[in-house]
């Protein structure tokens, strides 16, 4: 709890006729996090060199590489499959070595015959481009070229031209502009070109073709037809290929991905000659299983030791450990970055305190239940994205809390329920509402219950930054972070003494009425300014510039009101819907029925829907960003460094092919 | 006559400071929402670009981009605290 799972670091050294066996075994254990090895040419791995990958690498690359080719042309994933009969290893071998090539093959040649045809489609669309602009022109094509002693001109001018030499022209208007096709002598062709060039020609190359344009283009645009049902015959084959093999393909992509994972594992160890050595790190309560089943499948011709771990900030990898409903929230962890080792590791707080302040926010039990369903029907759309399961799971449980909250303050889609609220009432008099006038709101107070949160949540950060301190730093160093943390709290807490001595506040202390000292300060005033000056030298003794910070304190522990704040507009909007489509339209039109009544009902109803689709859809990003940040930006930098490396096992899981 | 009179005008002036009010609150969330656009307008539109380059970035990214949106919600706050004080 608030710790990364214990890790160890294992030395494992055999010679290297273990080298197989011990890969194979670690591959299927998969616990171990290799280390890999680097050539820095220092004095401990000295005569060691990274090692070269197994036989036969190369040829299972190969026939990957085949497979994900044709998987991608396919667009299939290992995640449109479930609930399927793993594949046998041995079978699968044998087919990948006798079905595979013929697959690929035809599935190459379907390819290549699409993208010539998808070619010559392109090419017969360029040739139709061309003859566009002579559509209407009175003659064939073959006219404007072939002469030995005459040229054309075609294109488009700005207006017509006036030509004082023998010439032949066709004009036209169109929408680029006035489409010229001009017939002159080869020696007056220079001339009149330049004069063209005056009207801002834009020459187009006359295709050499044969007959009308308008039939040509025809030709083309059949011949194209033609292509594109060819093109379809040949997706319907590679559909059916897709549907006959699509398991084989993703079975054996998973079991070759595998072979080639372990065949260049040794590319991560370092070997001489004749032995080969890995440093990695597996969780301490998994040590002795690795021992006893390393020596048991190497005869005990392998030595295995458990290394002393000298950095611990700069070292083992980080698997959280925390209890089963924690874990969605380590997608936000991961998000913001995995926290070191050594560091306390928060996410146990935030998986609780996070649906708390969503809550808040969306306090409504008709929301809870809308959200909840959500988090139930959307999980089909995010199968096989560990992240979009963990946020439905995060989005379930917010929901439910937001259900409680609903319940202790009273509200269905801004609605009070039959009981009143438990709590704070969060019920605003809008408009004419009656629900509003029931219960008088209680806005002062929550806003004081958020600050209150926002006093522990910061008191909470900086102890955990004391302690962050005291484990991860050294020396003198170590000393002056700690105080300084202890500073900050002291000059929040003097603060907030401070302020408690001079005005009486709601819901929390009033030391206005302590034994006054002397000239109106009482116990409380100089005991809270003590404190402000005593945190103040702390902070400055660690870093002066820090006391720059100091008015952050006012801003982060204010900046939790907005847990009452943003939860409040959203209560404003749910009950202004309500106003204007119960109130205004609907209620009015049922006193007295009639047909335009009836209409502007159902406009009512809409206006009701819409109003409170848009709120809903406002609750989750209010709701759920604002408690992100607040642990982001108001806790997060009280203590957390992050950075920690992702504990990644060398092994994976197998979906669709058994274990050998 | 006088009177009532007077109890016109003071209720006119009730009227008045209950608008006032409401006018006040409007500003104060109107005014800090158009200061937090403008100051995550340039602080969003690099975190994008950040985030196009690095995925990785996304989450500190989204940390920078709502930093300025403090200020809005003590606009909202100063303006439920006029409306319901």
């Amino acid at each position: 709890m608030f710790q990364p799972k214990p890790m160890s670091k294992l030395l494992i050294v055999a010679s290297k006729q273990q080298l197989e066996p011990v890969i194979t075994e670690l591959y299927r254990m998969n616990i171990f996090h290799i280390d890999d090895f680097v050539e820095k040419g220092d004095d401990q791995w000295e005569g060691f060199k990274i090692g070269m990958p197994l036989k036969g690498a190369d040829t299972i690359s190969s026939s990957l590489v085949k497979i994900r080719s044709i998987a991608s042309a396919f667009g299939i994933g290992s995640d449109q499959l479930d609930d399927v009969a793993k594949a046998k290893v041995q079978a699968l071998k044998q087919s990948i070595e006798r079905d595979l090539p013929a697959i690929a093959d035809e599935v190459e040649g379907l390819l290549s015959q699409r993208s010539k045809l998808e070619t010559s489609i392109k090419e017969y669309e360029q040739k139709i481009e061309a003859l566009r602009p002579f559509t209407d022109a009175p003659f064939p094509m073959e006219l404007l070229t072939g002469y030995d002693s005459i040229s054309c001109i075609a294109g488009t001018v700005k207006s017509k031209p006036a030509i004082d030499l023998p010439h032949e022209i066709w004009e036209k208007t169109q929408k680029t502009g006035l489409f010229i096709a001009v017939a002159v002598r080869n020696e007056d062709l220079a001339a009149v070109e330049r004069s063209l060039l005056d009207l801002q020609l834009q020459k187009v190359t006359i295709p050499a073709e044969t007959g009308s344009a308008p039939a040509l283009i025809a030709d083309y645009e059949q011949k194209i037809a033609g292509i594109h049902k060819e093109i379809e015959q040949i997706s319907a084959k590679m559909a059916e290929i897709r549907e006959k093999h699509q398991y084989f393909l993703m079975s054996s992509e998973e079991l070759l991905s595998a072979d080639v994972e372990q065949a260049e594992a040794p590319l991560r160890f370092a070997t001489t000659d004749l032995a080969f050595a890995v440093v990695g790190w597996v969780p301490t309560e998994q040590v002795p299983k690795v021992y006893e089943t390393l020596d048991r499948v190497c005869a005990g011709k392998v030595y295995t030791t458990e290394l002393e771990i000298e950095d611990y900030n700069d070292g083992p990898p980080v698997e959280y450990n925390n209890p089963d409903f924690s874990h969605p929230t380590e997608l936000f962890m991961d998000i913001y970055s995995r926290p070191k080792y050594t560091e306390v590791d928060p996410t146990l707080l935030m998986s609780i305190v996070y649906p708390i302040m969503f809550g808040l926010i969306l306090g409504d039990v008709g929301y809870g239940l809308i959200l909840l369903a959500m988090s139930f029907g959307l999980r089909s759309l995010v199968k096989g994205s560990e992240a979009g399961v963990q946020l439905m799971n995060i989005l379930r449980n917010c929901s439910i809390s937001s259900i409680i909250f609903g319940v202790i303050f009273s509200e269905f889609f801004g609605f009070s329920l039959p009981w009143g609220p438990l709590w704070f009432s969060r019920h605003i008099p809008i408009g004419a509402t009656a629900e509003g006038a029931h219960h008088a709101s209680a806005i002062p107070q929550l806003l004081v219950v958020s600050i209150w949160i926002g006093i522990l949540h910061i008191t909470l950060g900086r102890i955990w930054g004391a302690l962050n301190a005291s484990r991860m730093e050294h020396g003198h160093h170590k000393s002056l972070k700690m105080y300084a943390n202890i500073g900050w709290i002291l000059v929040m807490w003097g603060i907030i003494v401070l302020i408690w001595s001079k005005f009486p506040i709601i819901l929390m202390p009033d030391l206005t009425k302590m034994p006054e000292i002397t000239g109106g300060l009482n116990i409380a005033t100089v005991a809270g300014a003590i404190m402000l000056v005593l945190g103040l030298a702390f902070i400055a003794r660690e870093n002066a510039l820090d006391l720059m910070e100091v008015p952050t304190i006012i801003s982060h522990v204010l900046s939790y009101t907005r847990l009452i704040a943003v939860g409040l507009s959203s209560v404003a909007i749910a009950l202004v819907t309500n106003f204007i489509a119960i109130g205004l339209i609907i209620s009015p039109q049922l006193e007295n029925l009639t047909p335009v009544g009836i209409v502007l009902i159902l406009v009512g109803v809409v206006v009701f829907l819409f109003g409170h689709a848009l709120n809903t859809a406002l609750g989750i990003l209010g709701g759920g960003l604002h408690p992100l940040r607040l642990h982001y930006v108001e806790f997060f930098t009280k203590f957390y460094r992050g950075g920690g490396k992702k504990y990644n096992p060398f092994g994976m899981i197998r979906k669709l092919t058994e274990q050998n | 006559m006088a009177a009532e009179a007077v109890a016109v005008e003071v209720a006119a002036a009730t009227a008045s400071a209950a608008g006032l009010k409401a006018v006040g609150a409007g500003l104060a969330v109107g005014l800090a929402g158009v200061g937090s656009g403008l100051g995550e307008m340039g602080i969003g539109a690099a975190a994008m670009g950040a985030v196009a380059e690095n995925k990785d970035m996304f989450g500190l990214a989204l940390l920078f981009t709502v930093l300025p949106e403090t200020i809005v919600i003590f606009g909202l706050v100063v303006a439920l605290l006029l409306m319901f004080q």
